[in-house]
């Protein structure tokens, strides 16, 4: 008996701080389908967490009202439905394992609480663990096992009990580098072979692009932006959501016709219009070259001078400042590396700026 | 820390050692009382009242501690009875108390929030109101529960006054626990009892012994409701007992030092075993979390 789909309607939540009425989120609407991995992005403090939170049913929306399927969980001011009787797996940002419990006790919880049978429990949480490879740790407690172990746990704990809804509130921020990007990949492995619903939560962009199908994108309490990752990077509606998905060179650009010029650079604009204007260009729509660059792709902008050239690893990163005006700087990503100062040619991909009003 | 005590170590020593004197000279004064009372109880009759408190006897004798040790005997059994049931039931139904203020204050419910703030503020209040003041309703209602002079009676009594002492303590302490923990076990479909006892408490277990131990050690002290509530000498409690050595004539004053000695043995004991447990509560709440 899988869900269908959540949807979010007009949901506002307010919150009293000092006196003060802060808004959480305002006429938030949202639908996220069945099996669906859905991403909340958002800078902290956005509302992304509460707005998963009022998904939980741990949170009461100020106004609104939100659906599991066409029921009705919670309305303007109260939980119709209580957490319990979701049918919700949640990993929590802090993974929230019952420190006094082993692992094996924390993920057959939610199943003793539910009185299934012991063979049942011992089956469950051994097929559970087995998955997600944690049953050499299972009688440990979780303050003698690793933070992976423990997301795994946490994660295990969520998913023995066969929600509807999975809900993951950072889940990969509390892990080092190296085991994130094998904790992302299992989240996505569990997430298709089970064919759940998952909500995942994040600063990240990178946990997004990993793990979600569709992304919404949270800015002061309101939902900005709603579509693929990789529509809302290379189409964002504004400066604010292309910075928060990822690196972007952003800048005030002066546009007459279809020309755009920034310090010693001109830009072709693929529209014409007047006056100043947001400009922003990825890092990766940007090229270096010494001589001249033979491709329909790639026009040549202006003449810079490098200033940093710094190994990243594989790749280098790039400082250049315009010949003509020192402050017009971009960064870029080239594979090789450059001498400081050295003057080069920057191109720019013909598709590769976005320009806000 | 290393390169401040190199730059100037004698400033550095001195300070320390200022500390510690001023540590040193209250620890003293706070041992004072403790050890006239352990010394005079080892002095005759004729010694106690011919020599200064604070000088040792030249020939101890043990004459003292033997003559009180058998009356002794009895109301320590008294006490030890009452102190420890009304302190395990007070400080299980605090916690009970202090969760269920918790649960209340976490509502998603504006009215039970309120509702949650009010009654707790009444609670608190019961706790500042001095219980001599509360001394004949008190007696009124262990009489008409037929409670007078009985164990049953005596708990009772103590119940109403550390109840709300416990669940005022537990809250202090449930304050700090993650509500990240509560929050999951309630999505796990937890009933409230068993996020209690399963979850809550093992997490807030070292301010759940702080709170025992400190009810313990009041209940075990408290004078005036074992001398109202107890009728015959059978019945004393400690602090009665211990008082009863103080005549109205004369007072031998190394037998009642004994006798304190020995009443204080028992609560001695369990801070000794259980301290830790007292210590790492109140660091609990200073660390701000309850592992």
């Amino acid at each position: 008996m899988r869900l269908t789909n959540i949807r979010v309607v007009g949901v506002h939540k307010a919150f009293r701080k000092r006196g003060k009425e802060v808004n959480a989120l305002s006429d938030v609407s949202l639908r996220i389908g069945d099996r669906e991995s859905f991403g909340i992005l958002g800078p902290s403090g956005a509302g992304k967490t509460t707005l998963m939170r009022i998904i939980a049913g741990l949170e009461v929306p100020t106004r609104g009202d939100l659906y599991f399927d066409d029921e009705l969980v919670s309305s303007e001011g109260r939980i119709i439905v209580p957490p319990q009787e979701r049918n919700i797996g949640m990993v929590f940002q802090t993974w929230a394992l019952y420190p006094n419990m082993s692992a094996y006790e924390n993920i057959a919880f939610p199943l003793k609480n539910a009185k299934q049978k012991p063979s049942e429990i011992a089956r469950k949480v051994e097929e559970v663990a087995e998955t997600l490879e944690i049953t050499h740790i299972l009688d440990r407690r979780p303050s003698e096992i690793s933070g992976g172990q423990q997301q795994r746990v946490a994660l295990a704990r969520a998913l023995v009990k066969n929600p509807s809804v999975l809900l993951l509130d950072e889940p990969f921020s509390n892990l080092d580098a190296k085991v994130r990007d094998s904790a992302r990949a299992l989240v996505r492995k569990i997430q298709r072979d089970l064919q759940i619903t998952t909500i995942l939560v994040s600063h990240d962009p990178a946990d997004i692009f990993a793990n979600a199908e569709r992304v919404g994108v949270i800015f002061d309490g309101k939902l900005v932006q709603v579509g693929s990752p990789s529509e809302v990077y290379s189409t964002p509606v504004s400066l604010g959501v292309a910075r928060l998905i990822g690196d972007i060179n952003d800048f005030e650009g002066e546009v007459a016709g279809s020309a755009l010029s920034y310090g010693g650079f001109t830009i072709p604009l693929e529209r014409s219009m007047n006056g100043k204007v947001r400009v922003g260009i990825r890092p990766e729509n940007l090229r270096v070259a010494q001589g001249l660059i033979q491709d329909e792709d790639w026009l040549l902008m202006g003449k810079a001078v490098v200033q940093v050239s710094s190994y990243m690893g594989g790749v280098y990163k790039i400082l250049v400042a315009s010949s003509d005006h020192r402050d017009a700087v971009l960064s870029l990503i080239s594979e090789r590396p450059y001498q400081i100062s050295e003057e080069v040619n920057v191109y720019v991909r013909k598709h590769g700026v976005m320009v806000f009003d | 820390m290393r390169s401040i005590s190199r730059r100037k170590p004698r400033a550095h020593l001195a300070g320390s050692a200022v500390k510690y004197l001023v540590i040193n000279i209250i620890a003293i004064l706070w041992l004072i009382p403790v050890y006239s009372m352990i010394i005079n109880g080892f002095k005759s009759d004729l010694a106690v009242t011919s020599t200064p408190v604070l000088v040792p006897p030249r020939t101890p004798t043990a004459g003292p501690y033997l003559a009180v040790v058998g009356p002794l005997a009895r109301p320590i059994l008294n006490s030890l009875i009452v102190a420890v049931s009304g302190s395990v039931i007070a400080t299980i139904l605090g916690t009970m108390g202090a969760y269920f203020f918790y649960s209340l204050s976490t509502s998603w419910r504006r009215t039970l929030t309120v509702l949650s703030d009010a009654v707790f503020a009444i609670i608190a209040m019961g706790t500042f109101i001095p219980y001599q003041s509360t001394i004949i309703p008190l007696t009124r209602l262990i009489v008409s529960l037929n409670g007078l002079d009985t164990f049953s009676g005596l708990i009772i009594a103590m119940l109403v006054f550390y109840v709300p002492t416990a669940a005022l303590l537990m809250s202090i302490f449930l304050a700090v626990i993650p509500r990240s923990v509560v929050e999951a076990a309630r999505i796990d479909s937890a009933s409230e009892l068993k996020i209690l006892f399963r979850v809550v408490l093992p997490l807030a277990f070292p301010g759940f012994i702080s709170t025992l131990i400190f009810v313990l050690i009041q209940t075990w002290n408290n004078f005036f409701i074992p001398l109202v509530l107890t009728t015959t000498p059978n019945m004393r409690l400690v602090p009665v007992a211990v008082q009863a050595y103080t005549g109205g004539y004369g007072t031998l004053y190394n037998e009642s030092f004994a006798v304190a000695v020995l009443g204080s043995l028992v609560p001695l004991v369990i801070f000794i075993f259980l301290g830790r447990y007292f210590i790492r509560g109140l660091m609990a709440l200073g660390a701000g979390k309850g592992v």
